[in-house]
């Protein structure tokens, strides 16, 4: 349908199926390509396969694994990776952390046009970003 | 002058004639005399009798002791002015009355206003004998015997007696002769004064120990009224309950009261122990200070050990300045306030909010966990609301309605709970009319939407302790309360204020927000700050207003609301800080 803007692909990674399941739903809808991954693992395998240009990712995955983790990994493999966290709670120290790494924070329960308007945005900023370098 | 007196005494030789008549005359005198019961009645009577006798002019001249004035006092015969004029003085020695007076002894002046001879006759208080009084040791003497042997001057300072304070009278009973007044009839007249002048010595004492008594009594019953007074008021002193301390104007202890005799032992013990010589040492520096200086009052804590339970307390004393008539320092009244009671209040007061604290934080983090495990799920069963969105038959849209906003009511009070959960940072310094105007301007678009007017009236202020993100919670949700309550517009008022109030170490912070809302209902006012209690329907979680609470007294505050529906709420906040 948007023949010259290229599709977005869009990592959504949440360790609850049902949520996972939805958000694929919803962004599906949003003519994105998107990828789910359960676990950090899992996320990481497909950081590794695919160039992603957005990661969603939820603040508590498995024990010991967070979100920011799972960010790090994607931003090392590619710099500019845009990325969003969910989370249902934050403290001032993730508060913190995520605004001094450039991370916005999205509070579960979201609002889905809050949700859908931050990943557009995001999206933009990426787009800026790759026509700067490219 | 020197004038020439006629003596007339023992020495005149009284001439028999008519011996019967006089004696008749001096019997009748003598009776009516000794029948006077006052002694203002002897006067009186004397004139009479002396006119009696044949004499046609007569009066008598007090001596007043106080001045030393010579008045007349009564008389018969003498013309009135004559009486009004004559006035002397005791001092006057150059008249020869008083020559006459100071003598002590009757004497005939030549010639007297109308150029006839005045028989003048000095008359004292006196006695032949001692009176009774003088019996009782130490002996003093007695002015009426003394006057008898002339051992005393008519001076204003002798004339009072050692033993008994009786004053002394003088008088002068002056008679005017005729010509042909015989030697005889002079001496009748002086035996006669002489006479009078015995009984109204008698009557005089008796009156005087009659006035004494009257007096003793007075003062006796005076001594009863002030002793009752006393007994009284040390009753009260000593049932004070705090040990009290009196000291003179050198800063030296002049009464203890039993509990602080306790504190500082008495003054003159000399095994006294370490501990009370060394409370005595620090009292007396504070009571130095407080004496010699300017203040009237003066309170200030006094660390004492308490002998009776081994351990130091804390006083607070308080002190005041008794001045004398002339506006100097007589004594400084200090009361010592033993405070443990009062710390042991303070302390459980602070322990009770602790806990208070610590129940909302294990309230809040409860709160957290279940909005937290239901927070997954939750997430999920929203995004397949949205997702079913255009997708249900057109006779499921109600169903689907009322599941996307039950939902959205779930979603609203789990962000709620979260919020609380949330509420776990340090605290720190906080300028509360900053955090006033951040969240205003953060609402400033909001509320200009709903045509919502702004007065803020910020006044100076202290920083506040605490953490300024709860605050901004706080008045974050009092801001959106009130512009719901104010759906067609209207105004919110702000207002800080700092307070010194009645503590002496904490002063308040107080935050009023009113809105001219549609105000509280007066059912929901005693419960407003429970949770799930709202005044918005379904729209509202019923949980803003109790965090709003358990914020302020997480701060040490207290919030109160003032609400007539129709007209607005007022909310008063007020935080405690150090001053």
């Amino acid at each position: 349908m948007k023949a010259k803007a290229k599709r977005h692909t869009v990592l959504v990674v949440d360790d609850e199926p049902a949520v996972l399941l939805t958000y694929r739903m919803i962004l599906d809808q949003q003519d994105y390509q998107v990828l789910t991954a359960g676990s950090s693992a899992e996320a990481m395998q497909a950081l590794g396969e695919h160039p992603v240009d957005l990661l969603l990712c939820d603040l508590s995955l498995e024990e010991q694994q967070s979100g920011f983790e799972v960010i790090d990994f994607a931003r090392r493999q590619r710099p500019l990776v845009r990325s969003v966290l969910l989370t249902g709670y934050a403290s001032k120290d993730v508060s913190d952390r995520a605004e001094k790494s450039g991370v916005s924070v999205l509070f579960k329960p979201t609002d889905i046009q809050e949700f859908l308007a931050t990943i557009k945005a995001q999206l933009r900023i990426s787009d800026e970003q790759n026509k700067k370098i490219g | 002058m020197a004038s020439p007196q006629m003596r007339v005494g023992a020495r005149v030789r009284i001439a028999n004639r008519d011996e019967r008549r006089l004696s008749t005359f001096g019997r009748r005198a003598a009776a009516r005399l000794l029948d006077a019961e006052r002694s203002g009645q002897i006067f009186p009577i004397l004139l009479e009798e002396i006119v009696v006798l044949g004499f046609a002019r007569v009066m008598v001249a007090g001596v007043d002791f106080e001045t030393g004035d010579v008045t007349a006092s009564a008389s018969i015969g003498f013309p009135k002015n004559l009486l009004q004029r004559f006035k002397t003085s005791l001092y006057a020695v150059d008249n020869p009355l008083i020559g006459v007076l100071h003598s002590l002894q009757p004497a005939v002046l030549p010639s007297g206003p109308s150029r006839k001879p005045l028989y003048c006759h000095p008359i004292l208080f006196r006695a032949r004998t001692q009176c009774r009084e003088t019996e009782r040791p130490p002996e003093r003497g007695c002015l009426a015997a003394d006057n008898q042997q002339r051992r005393r001057k008519l001076s204003l300072p002798e004339q009072v007696c050692p033993t008994c304070d009786l004053r002394a009278y003088c008088a002068m009973v002056i008679v005017e002769l005729s010509k042909g007044t015989a030697e005889r009839d002079l001496a009748e007249l002086r035996d006669l004064i002489e006479l009078a002048n015995r009984c109204l010595g008698r009557l005089f004492k008796l009156e005087h120990y009659y006035d004494r008594m009257t007096d003793i009594e007075k003062l006796r019953r005076a001594e009863e009224v002030v002793r009752r007074d006393r007994d009284r008021l040390n009753l009260i002193i000593e049932n004070v309950g705090d040990p009290i301390v009196v000291c003179d104007s050198n800063a030296k202890v002049v009464q203890l009261d039993p509990l602080a005799t306790e504190l500082f032992g008495a003054e003159k013990d000399p095994s006294r122990d370490p501990h009370r010589i060394r409370n005595q040492a620090k009292l007396d520096a504070y009571i130095s200070a407080f004496t010699f200086s300017f203040s009237d009052r003066e309170s200030g804590p006094l660390k004492l050990f308490d002998p009776a339970t081994r351990t130091e307390v804390e006083f607070d004393a308080r002190s005041g300045k008794v001045y004398d008539e002339r506006g100097q320092v007589a004594f400084t009244v200090t009361v010592l306030r033993d405070l443990t009671a009062v710390r042991k209040l303070e302390q459980l007061k602070v322990e009770r909010r602790l806990l208070e604290m610590e129940k909302f934080a294990a309230t809040g983090r409860l709160a957290g966990t279940i909005a937290h495990e239901v927070n997954n799920p939750m997430e999920a069963i929203k995004n397949a609301v949205y997702l079913l969105s255009g997708k249900v038959s057109n006779e499921a849209v109600p169903v689907y309605e009322i599941l996307k906003s039950e939902t959205e009511r779930v979603a609203r009070i789990v962000r709620q709970m979260l919020s609380l959960y949330r509420n776990a940072e340090q605290v720190d310094n906080v300028n509360v009319n900053s955090v006033v105007e951040d969240t205003l301007s953060l609402f400033s678009r909001q509320l200009q939407r709903a045509s919502i007017r702004v007065k803020a009236d910020l006044g100076p202020l202290p920083p506040a302790v605490g953490s300024a993100d709860q605050l901004q919670q706080v008045f974050s949700n009092l801001v959106v309360n009130a512009r719901d309550s104010m759906e067609g517009g209207g105004t919110l008022r702000v207002r800080t204020r700092y307070i010194n109030g009645a503590d002496p170490v904490r002063g308040l912070i107080v935050i009023l927000l009113g809105d001219t809302g549609s105000g509280i209902p007066c059912a929901l006012q005693e419960s407003i700050f429970e949770p799930f209690v709202s005044t918005k329907g379904p729209k509202g979680t019923g949980l803003g207003l109790w965090i709003v609470k358990g914020i302020i007294e997480n701060h040490g505050g207290k919030i109160a609301v003032r609400s007539r529906p129709g007209k607005g709420t007022v909310f008063k906040i007020s935080l405690p800080v150090a001053r």
